[in-house]
C-alpha cells in the first residue's frame, strides 16, 4: 500500500511538472504578460510642435530578454521608436529598430533617452489627457499603455495640474 | 535606407562626435553647416569668442548687443524637437519663476532656432511664449546661423535620410550659453541644467546692483 502511495504521488508532482515546463514553454506566457510598465507618461507640446515623447519604465518578469519591435497609438500620425545620445553636449536623435528590456531586467524611456515617439498630433496634446499607446513585442503580442499627458514646464510632474502656476 | 545615405549620416555623426568632444574640453571650435550633405568641416581655433550677432524675430530684427546691461541667456536648437529642447527650455521656465522680478529684470532669455527651413519666426515665438519665461525666439539665414554657431561653439546638422520627410531632426549641442551684461561669453551650461543651478548661475553671472 505504500508502495503505491508513493508512486501515486510521484506520478502526481511529475505531472505536475511535465504541465508547468508545458505552460512556459508554449505560447500561454506572451510577452507581454511578462512586462510590467510604471509610470508612464507623455508630454505637452507647445503650439505647432510637430511632435511628443512619450517615456516610462518596463519591467521583464521572464528569463528571456523582450524586445519592443513597434508601436501604435490613435493620438497621431506616426509613431515611432527612437532614441538620443549625447556626445559631450551634442543630441542626436535617431530611430531604432527595437527597444530590449533585459532578461529579469528593466529598460527606462526618459527625457535625454529612449522614448517613444509621438509624430504628427492629429489633435493637441495636453496636458490633464491620457494618450493611449498599444505596444507591440517580437512574439506578436501587444499590451497597451494609458499615460498621462504632463507639461514640460513641471519639474517632471512635480506640478501636477494647471500650467500656469501661481507664485 | 540606401547604404550611401547610411554612411553619409555616419560620417556626420562621427565629425561632430569627434567635434563636439573638444570644444567642452579645450579650445577647440566647431560648427557643421546645417545641411548633412557634404560640407562639414571641422574648424579650429581659441575658445569660443562670441560677440554680437542679429538675428530675426517675429517683431524684427534684434542683436545682442540690445541687451547690454542684462545677463543674456542663449540656447540654439528647433521647434520641431521632442525632447530635448523642450527639457531644457522647461527647466529654465521652472528657474525664471523662481526669480525676483529685478532679476527677470536683468535677464534675457534667446531662443535661437538653427532650422531655419521650418521655423519661421512667428512659428518660433509662438513655441517660445509657451514657456512663459520671456523667451525670445530668433532665427536667420543659413549663412548667418553657421556663423554665430562658429563664433560659440555650436554644432548642429539635419539628419538627412530621406524616410524622414518634413519630419527630419536636426542633432544639435544642447548647452546654454551665458553672455554678460557686456555682451561678453563667459560660459556654457549643460544640456538638462536643472532649475536650483540656472538660479545660481543667474545669480552668480548678474550683474550686482
Ligand atoms: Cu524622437
Amino acid at each position: 500500500m505504500k508502495t503505491i502511495k508513493t508512486i501515486q504521488k510521484t506520478i502526481t508532482l511529475l505531472s505536475f511538472s511535465l504541465l508547468s515546463v508545458l505552460s512556459s514553454a508554449n505560447a500561454l506566457a506572451s510577452q507581454a504578460d511578462d512586462i510590467e510598465i510604471t509610470e508612464p507618461f507623455a508630454r505637452e507640446v507647445p503650439p505647432g510642435a510637430p511632435a511628443s515623447a512619450s517615456f516610462m519604465t518596463l519591467e521583464n518578469i521572464s528569463d528571456a530578454p523582450i524586445k519592443i519591435i513597434s508601436a501604435q497609438s490613435a493620438v497621431s500620425k506616426v509613431v515611432e521608436l527612437h532614441t538620443h545620445t549625447n556626445d559631450n553636449g551634442v543630441m542626436r536623435m535617431r530611430q531604432i529598430p527595437f527597444i530590449e528590456v533585459p532578461a529579469n531586467g528593466m529598460a527606462f524611456l526618459k527625457p535625454g533617452g529612449l522614448h517613444i515617439m509621438l509624430i504628427e498630433p492629429i489633435n493637441p496634446i495636453k496636458q490633464g489627457q491620457t494618450v493611449s499607446v498599444t505596444l507591440t513585442f517580437e512574439d506578436g503580442s501587444q499590451k497597451q499603455v494609458d499615460m498621462p499627458v504632463k507639461s514640460f514646464m513641471s519639474k517632471m510632474g512635480q506640478m501636477n495640474g494647471h500650467s500656469k502656476v501661481a507664485e | 535606407m540606401n547604404p550611401k545615405l547610411i554612411l553619409s549620416v555616419v560620417l556626420l555623426g562621427a565629425l561632430i562626435g569627434a567635434g563636439a568632444l573638444l570644444y567642452p574640453t579645450n579650445q577647440t571650435q566647431v560648427a557643421a553647416p546645417v545641411n548633412a550633405t557634404g560640407h562639414a568641416q571641422l574648424i579650429s581655433n581659441d575658445r569660443p569668442a562670441g560677440g554680437d550677432f542679429t538675428l530675426t524675430g517675429v517683431a524684427g530684427e534684434h542683436s545682442l548687443s540690445d541687451f547690454k546691461g542684462k545677463l543674456v541667456l542663449i540656447y540654439f536648437g528647433y521647434t520641431f524637437c521632442p525632447d530635448i529642447c523642450p527639457t531644457n527650455l522647461g527647466n529654465l521656465s521652472v528657474a525664471y519663476r523662481g526669480l525676483s522680478q529685478a532679476q527677470k529684470d536683468n535677464l534675457q532669455i534667446l531662443f535661437v532656432s538653427v532650422d531655419p527651413e521650418r521655423d519661421t519666426p512667428q512659428r518660433l515665438q509662438q513655441y517660445a511664449g509657451y514657456f512663459e519665461a520671456n523667451v525670445l525666439g530668433l532665427t536667420g539665414t543659413p549663412d548667418t546661423l553657421a556663423q554665430i554657431a562658429q563664433r560659440y561653439g555650436v554644432v548642429y546638422a539635419k539628419v538627412d535620410d530621406v524616410n524622414n520627410g518634413s519630419n527630419y531632426a536636426v542633432d544639435h549641442s544642447a548647452f546654454t550659453y551665458v553672455v554678460d551684461a557686456q555682451g561678453k561669453l563667459l560660459t556654457q551650461l549643460p544640456h538638462a541644467t536643472s532649475p536650483d543651478d540656472f538660479i545660481a548661475a543667474i545669480q552668480l553671472y548678474q550683474p550686482k546692483p
